[in-house]
C-alpha cells in the first residue's frame, strides 16, 4: 500500500471526523481566498473601468480629483494644443456640475458638460445621442436610466432644468431641453441620477460662457504609450496636471480604498495562521490518538520516514480537499459580500471589491499549501520520533 | 428633550479650507491686522510650523490676495471615518476672514454668501416641512439631511461587511471545534466506558461532559477576549500610524464582548455534548472494544 492510500485510509477511517476538518479548512480557505480576492479586487475594477470609457489620459487643473478642485481656464484653447500634440488622438473637455429637473417631479442630477465628439464617455443604449439632434427647438441632453425611470422619460421628452452651476450665488433661469436619448455612463454609482449635454449648452444652463472644464479626457494615438503622451502634455502645459490611467490606479491605490487593502491583508495573516493552528491541533491529536498504531507499523518495518511521508500525505489530502471546495464556496461568498459593499454610497455601478484574478488563485494556492505542510511539521516530527519499544509497552501492552 | 438636527444647505462646511488654500511662511507681518488662525496637527507637522509664526493664506494657488495670519495654536482634526485616507491638512479661521478672502472682486454679493449652514431644528421630526420651506422661500437652495437611511450609511455598509466576515469564521471555527470534540471524545472512550460499567448513567457522565464543556468554553471565550483586547492595541497604534488619524478602529466594547462569550459558550458546549453524545448512546462494552 503506497503512502497516497495509506493516508487516504487513515483520513477516512472516521468520515465525521474527516468531514468537520475539510469542511473547516474550506471555510477557512474561502475567506482566505476572498480576502486575497479583495486586496487587489478594486484596484482591477478600477483599471477596467478606466480602460473601459476609450480614453487613457486625464488631465485636471491640480492633483485634486475633478469637482473637488479648480477648473481649466481656457478650456477650448488649451483642448486644441493639447490635440495637436503628435501622440494625441482626441481630447474631450468636460465640466461636471449640479442641475434640477424642475416641475411636478423634480430630480436633483450631476449635469456633464461635454464637447461632442466621435468618443463619448458615455454609451446611449435607446434614442440617440447629442449630435444626433438637428434642428429641434431645444437643446438636446442624454439622461441615465434612473432618471428616465423616475421621471417616467423617453426619448424625445423635454425636461426644464435649472442649473446650479454658478458660483455668483444667485438663482439661474432654466432652461428646456429634448431627451434624445438614454445612455450609460461608466462611473455613475447604482443611484446616481445623471444627465449630459453639450458644453455650449451647459453654459447656457450656467447662464455664462466660461470656456473652463473640470477634467479632459484624452485618448492618446494608437501604438503610442500613454505614459510618453502624458510627458508631452507635460512639457506643453507644466501648469497641468495629466495622469495615464496607470498612474491614476496608483493614485487610488494611495488613497482610495486602502482601507481595503489593509483589512485583506490583516484578515488574510489572521485567517492562515488560524488555519495553521486548526490543522496542526487536529493533526497532533490524530497522532497523540494513533502512537500505539505508529509503533506498531514501525515494529513492523515501517521506516521514519515511511510514517513522515504517510502523515504529510494526509495533511495534503485534509487541506487540498478542503482547499478544492473553498474555491467555488469562496467565489460565492464574494459574490455576497461584494453586494454588501457595494451598498456604500458614491461608488461606480460597476466597480467590484472583489475580482477573480489569476494571480490570487496562485497566491491562494501557495499560502494554504505552506500552511498545510508546516501544520503538519509537528506532528511528522512526533510520530517520526516516537520510541517504539516503550510506546508499544505503554499504549499496547499496558 | 432637545436633539441637535443638522441639515446642509450647501455641500461643503466653512472648515476644512486647506484644499483650497495655499499658504507659504512668512517672516514679517504683511499688514497691521494679522488675525488669529489654528492649524491643524498634520499641517503643523508637516509644513515645520510651529505656534505664533506668521503665514500668508491665500484662496488662490498662485498665492495672488495672500493675507498673513499668525498661528496662535494646533488641533487634532475631529476624526471622521469617512475622510481618514485623507491627510488633514486644515485651518481653522473666523467665518468673516474666509468669506473676505475668497470673496470674488467682480461680485459683490460674494462677500455676504457662505457656501454652507448648519441647522439644528427644534424638532427633526418636521424636517421635511422645514426642506418645503426652504425651497418655497429661497428657490435654488439645496437641503440635505445629514441622516441618512442606514442602507447608504457607509458605516452601516461596512458593519454588516464585518458581520459576514464574523458568520463565516464562526461556521469554520464550529466545523474545526466538532472536530476536536469528537477526536476528544474518542480518545476517551475507554474511560467512559469504565465510568458506565461502575454504575454512573449516561445522564450522570453526559452531566459531566456538560460541565466540562461549559468550563472549556468559558476559559476559551476569555482567553478570546484577552487576546481581542491585545490585538486591539496593536491593531488600533498600526492603522493610526499608518493614516496619522486618531480615529479608533477597532474596539472591543462590553457589548460586543458580551456577543462573543454568548457565542462562543454556548457553541462550545453544544459541541463538545454533541461529540460525546455519538459515543454515549453505544453500549457499554463497545465503549471497551470488548
Amino acid at each position: 500500500m503506497n503512502s497516497f492510500y495509506f493516508a487516504w485510509r487513515s483520513l477516512f477511517r472516521q468520515p465525521v471526523r474527516a468531514a468537520l476538518a475539510i469542511a473547516g479548512v474550506a471555510a477557512i480557505g474561502a475567506l482566505l481566498f476572498d480576502m486575497l480576492l479583495l486586496s487587489q479586487g478594486m484596484l482591477i475594477s478600477f483599471r477596467d473601468l478606466l480602460d473601459d470609457v476609450g480614453f487613457d489620459i486625464r488631465i485636471m487643473a491640480t492633483a485634486s480629483t475633478p469637482i473637488s478642485g479648480p477648473r481649466m481656464a481656457d478650456a477650448a484653447a488649451t483642448a486644441a494644443a493639447v490635440e495637436a500634440l503628435p501622440e494625441i488622438d482626441a481630447v474631450v473637455p468636460m465640466r461636471i456640475g449640479q442641475a434640477r429637473i424642475v416641475g411636478p417631479d423634480s430630480v436633483n442630477l450631476t449635469l456633464i458638460g461635454s464637447v461632442t465628439s466621435s468618443r463619448d464617455a458615455w454609451t446611449v443604449v435607446e434614442g440617440v445621442d447629442l449630435d444626433a439632434i438637428v434642428g429641434s427647438d431645444h437643446p438636446p441632453l442624454v439622461i441615465n436610466r434612473n432618471v428616465a425611470e423616475e421621471l417616467a422619460l423617453v426619448p424625445g421628452a423635454t425636461v426644464t432644468v435649472r442649473s446650479e452651476c454658478s458660483e455668483r450665488y444667485s438663482v439661474l433661469p432654466t432652461v428646456d431641453f429634448v431627451v434624445s436619448g438614454i445612455a450609460e455612463f461608466p462611473f455613475d454609482p447604482v443611484d446616481q441620477m445623471t444627465a449630459a449635454v453639450a458644453m455650449p449648452d451647459f453654459d447656457r444652463a450656467c447662464g455664462s460662457v466660461m470656456d473652463e472644464a473640470d477634467v479632459f479626457l484624452v485618448a492618446s494615438r494608437a501604438g503610442e504609450y500613454p505614459e510618453m503622451a502624458v510627458k508631452a502634455i507635460t512639457r506643453l502645459r507644466p501648469d497641468l496636471h495629466a495622469y495615464s490611467n496607470a498612474q491614476l490606479v496608483d493614485r487610488f491605490q494611495q488613497v482610495g480604498f486602502s482601507y481595503f487593502r489593509q483589512i485583506s491583508t490583516v484578515l488574510a495573516t489572521i485567517t492562515l495562521f488560524f488555519a495553521f493552528l486548526l490543522i496542526s491541533a487536529l493533526l497532533t491529536v490524530s497522532v497523540n490518538q494513533r502512537f500505539a498504531e505508529i509503533a506498531a507499523l514501525r515494529a513492523l518495518g515501517f521506516s521514519r520516514r515511511r510514517i513522515a511521508t504517510d502523515l504529510l500525505w494526509e495533511s495534503i489530502l485534509m487541506v487540498g480537499t478542503g482547499g478544492l471546495l473553498a474555491l467555488p464556496l469562496g467565489l460565492a461568498l464574494a459574490t455576497w459580500l461584494d453586494r454588501i459593499l457595494k451598498a456604500m454610497p458614491g461608488l461606480p455601478g460597476d466597480l467590484h471589491f472583489f475580482v477573480l484574478h489569476p494571480a490570487a488563485v496562485a497566491t491562494y494556492v501557495a499560502l494554504l499549501s505552506t500552511a498545510g505542510v508546516l501544520a503538519a511539521a509537528y506532528p511528522v516530527f512526533l510520530a517520526s520520533r516516537l520510541p517504539m519499544a516503550s510506546t508499544l509497552r505503554n499504549e499496547v501492552v499496558g | 428633550m432637545r436633539r441637535p438636527f443638522a441639515l446642509l444647505l450647501t455641500a461643503f462646511i466653512a472648515l476644512g479650507t486647506a484644499a483650497l488654500a495655499s499658504f507659504q511662511p512668512t517672516a514679517e507681518p504683511t499688514s497691521s491686522d494679522v488675525t488669529d488662525i489654528l492649524v491643524s496637527r498634520q499641517l503643523l507637522e508637516s509644513q515645520d510650523l510651529a505656534v505664533g509664526d506668521l503665514i500668508d493664506l491665500a484662496a488662490d494657488p498662485t498665492g495672488a490676495r495672500a493675507r498673513a495670519f499668525r498661528i496662535v495654536g494646533s488641533y487634532e482634526p475631529l476624526p471622521d471615518p469617512a475622510r481618514f485616507t485623507q491627510q488633514r491638512l486644515e485651518v481653522r479661521l473666523h467665518l468673516q476672514d474666509m468669506v473676505d478672502m475668497l470673496a470674488d472682486p467682480a461680485d459683490p454679493q460674494s462677500g455676504e454668501s457662505v457656501s454652507a449652514i448648519n441647522v439644528a431644528l427644534h424638532d427633526p421630526e418636521r424636517e421635511r416641512e422645514f426642506r418645503r420651506s426652504v425651497f418655497g422661500q429661497v428657490p435654488g437652495l439645496s437641503v440635505w439631511s445629514t441622516q441618512r437611511g442606514d442602507s447608504a450609511n457607509p458605516f452601516v455598509v461596512l458593519e454588516q461587511f464585518h458581520l459576514a466576515i464574523a458568520i463565516v469564521t464562526i461556521l469554520a471555527s464550529t466545523a474545526f471545534l466538532l472536530a476536536l470534540m469528537v477526536m476528544r471524545s474518542e480518545e476517551r472512550r475507554e474511560t467512559a466506558g469504565i465510568l458506565r460499567l461502575i454504575g454512573l448513567g449516561k445522564r450522570r457522565v453526559l452531566t459531566q461532559v456538560l460541565i466540562e464543556g461549559v468550563i472549556i468554553a468559558t476559559v476559551g471565550a476569555a482567553f478570546g477576549i484577552a487576546l481581542a483586547l491585545v490585538a486591539q492595541s496593536g491593531f488600533n497604534q498600526f492603522f493610526q500610524w499608518r493614516y496619522d488619524t486618531a480615529l479608533v478602529f477597532v474596539r472591543v466594547s462590553p457589548k460586543v464582548a458580551a456577543q462573543c462569550v454568548a457565542l462562543a459558550v454556548p457553541l462550545g458546549v453544544i459541541a463538545s455534548v454533541v461529540a460525546s453524545w455519538t459515543l454515549l448512546r453505544r453500549e457499554v462494552l463497545a465503549l471497551l472494544r470488548r
